[in-house]
């Protein structure tokens, strides 16, 4: 799906062609194909799913309503009559139960907050009063509706008030409405697109995961080897200096969601390591960053270099930097990596790092918040793997424990994240949403492994997963997919080893494992290529069972569920 | 105010409608460019959006309101107003006024 254009589809009681437009134009990643359901049927359509605009399954869909016209209910409120609350939240839980009437038609469903026009001021003084303030019983349908649809993994509510903030006096304009029966304003359906591709590239793994920073007058004022630490701008008693130490602690709270930091400056590396260790009021220290390439080399050819060393793709990287210059240079050589423009006030930092949308994830799991530590731990192995020779032997100091357990709910959340955000060790690169996972994996013949990693330096979580499809005597791996932050450990070699070792013990005789190409998973490719499994047709292995597939000898396996089906 | 002025709006409202247009349907930025009726691209969906975009734009940069809407909505095939030329002058005059 990842090199797909996503197929979406549009419900809305008001015209929302534009909307449909603005997506499909728009060149941003991921590639969409959108179309527009005849306005005003969203009940009708959604009554009925088996209805013909459902007879395909679509990526995603957009149900985009104004409160009045799905809450008949709130008509009353805006026409300043009596009505029980308790009846319009009812009538919100009947509108959610309609949405999960599709839930097995759209893999994702994005359902704008409820919002009414900005020209309509309410009842000014009485209006956050409940029973009748419109401010106040607005506020109560999105709380009802998004706690109504949070159960789900793939429905989600979008905070559409944003759009109009952002849009001001142009979000509403009654003759859009009368000509055309457009509820709002282009720039509404503008601010709109930008959050459903947002959302759309946390749904299919195309958010960002490494935010790459300079330092002299990014992360803070003045060129530290000029200066030395002690008078670089950061901290004090000075706007500018308050202002980094700021954007210092937004960085930080970015780590906390299971982004990571790197740097790549063109400076001393001892001189900017001592900044970065020594200064009082410096936020990030060492430890706050995955790695780091302070040299005085191309900064395009230290970014190529630092996301090697972390195993991600430059598809994944942020790089912000002060000098227009060495952007412009990044975005030539690069073109992978987003380079946003910076401001050239240091005050508006903090503002420009918020306002980014390229970080959206669809969910949070411990491992994410973990990924920052995880990342420093790694930064430590290679430092260790440097001081030791060979590759075995780096390996047999890790203390490396391998975990497998079969799919269970507690590990579903971060199973289905990693299926979905996993591009380069993957073989199959599907993606499911939590619900087609669970009902794939519970298929007779079906079989869905998780691995869990850790060493001496820490855990690095729910980092692998494996599936397996058996008819008669051939079984097919379906998924193989590992997380970037443990490939090259033998976790893969692993892998194999469960798989192997499972199907021996129900009799299989053949293993085939088919390498299906995009444009992110070669690693996966050559993977397979050095596993040992017979390569036919450049993309297709296979795996005599009756033959011995050795555990490599580093790996304590603490925990092996394989076993035989009853 | 000038008659270029209002040209440059207009044809900053063409960049604003070209971007919910399919490529085959989009409008080009010159004179005898035909906006709407049979031998123009904008169906009444675009027509709408030109229409609000273009009195939008006129009162944020010149300040002065205008109406379009009632008489291009009403347009006789063979209208000056359909083109791109015929407008501006039609727009200049009005805000001039």
């Amino acid at each position: 799906m990842a090199s797909e254009k996503l197929r979406g589809i549009l419900l809305s009681d008001f015209n929302i062609q534009n909307l449909a437009g603005y997506l499909n134009n728009n060149q941003d990643e991921p590639e969409v194909e959108v179309k527009a359901a005849p306005f005003g049927q969203v009940i009708p359509l959604l009554v009925d799913p088996n209805g013909e605009i459902w007879q395909e399954v679509y990526d995603f869909a957009v149900i985009w309503t104004m409160p009045e016209s799905v809450v008949p209910s709130f008509q009353k409120v805006l026409n300043f009559e009596p009505v029980d609350i308790q009846t319009i939240l009812g009538e919100v839980d009947e509108f959610t139960t309609l949405l999960k009437n599709i839930q097995d038609k759209v893999k994702t469903l994005f359902v704008p907050s409820w919002v009414f026009p900005t020209y309509h001021r309410g009842w000014g003084v009485l209006d956050s009063k409940s029973g009748f303030g419109t401010f106040n019983i607005l506020m109560q349908m999105n709380l009802r509706l998004a706690q109504n649809l949070d159960e789900s993994g793939h429905f989600f509510v979008l905070n559409s008030q944003k759009w109009i903030e952002q849009s001001g006096k142009a979000s509403f304009n009654p003759k859009m409405y009368y000509m055309g029966k457009i509820a709002v304003g282009n720039s509404v359906f503008i601010e709109a697109m930008n959050d459903i591709r947002a959302a759309l590239r946390a749904v299919t793994g195309l958010s960002k995961k490494l935010i790459v920073l300079d330092l002299d007058d990014t992360l803070w004022g003045g060129i530290v080897g000029d200066l030395g630490w002690e008078n670089i701008r950061l901290g004090g008693h000075d706007p500018i200096g308050e202002a980094f130490v700021d954007f210092q602690k937004t960085l930080k709270t970015f780590t906390n969601r299971g982004l990571l930091l790197g740097i790549v400056s063109k400076n001393e590396e001892d001189i900017a390591l001592e900044a970065i260790n020594k200064h009082p009021e410096m936020v990030l220290r060492g430890d706050d960053f995955a790695g780091w390439r302070i040299n005085w080399q191309d900064k395009a050819q230290n970014i190529v270099d630092l996301v090697r060393d972390l195993n991600l793709g430059l598809q994944s990287v942020v790089f912000i930097d002060d000098n227009p210059v060495e952007r412009a240079r990044v975005r030539e050589a690069l073109p992978e990596v987003l380079v946003p423009e910076w401001p050239v006030d240091k005050m508006l930092y903090k503002s420009a790092l918020l306002s980014l949308n390229c970080f959206d994830t669809i969910a949070v799991s411990q491992e994410d918040l973990a990924r920052s530590k995880m990342y420093v731990s790694e930064r430590k192995r290679k430092s260790l793997k440097d001081k030791v020779g060979s590759l075995d032997d780096w390996l047999v100091t890790l203390d490396m424990k391998v975990e497998v357990n079969e799919l269970n709910a507690v590990d579903l959340a971060r199973t289905a994240q990693l299926l979905n955000k996993t591009n380069q060790m993957n073989l199959s690169t599907r993606r499911m949403t939590e619900q087609e996972l669970t009902d794939w994996a519970g298929e007779p013949g079906h079989k869905l492994w998780t691995f869990r990693v850790s060493d001496k330096f820490g855990e690095s979580g729910l980092t692998g997963i494996a599936s397996l499809e058996n008819e008669n005597n051939e079984g097919r791996i379906v998924d193989f997919i590992l997380s970037c932050r443990v490939m090259g450990r033998k976790v893969e070699e692993t892998m194999l080893y469960t798989v192997f070792g499972y199907a021996g013990s129900i009799g299989l005789e053949k293993i085939i494992a088919r390498y299906l190409p995009t444009p992110k998973n070669n690693p996966c490719l050559k993977f397979f290529k050095v596993s040992g499994l017979k390569a036919s047709g450049g993309d297709l292995f296979s795996w005599e069972v009756k033959n011995s597939f050795q555990l490599p000898r580093h790996i304590n396996l603490v925990k092996n569920t394989v076993a035989a089906d009853d | 105010m000038s008659d270029e002025k209002i040209l440059y709006i207009i044809y900053a409202v063409i960049d604003e409608i070209n971007e919910q247009l399919e490529k085959d349907q989009r409008l080009d930025k010159s004179l005898d460019t035909v906006l709407f009726g049979q031998s123009g691209k904008l169906d009444s969906l675009g027509m709408v959006n030109f229409i609000v975009g273009l009195e939008e734009k006129v009162a944020a940069e010149t300040g002065k309101e205008i109406s379009l809407a009632d008489q291009m909505m009403a347009l006789d095939e063979d209208s000056p107003l359909k083109t791109v030329e015929g407008l501006a002058q039609y727009v200049y005059s009005i805000v001039e006024e």
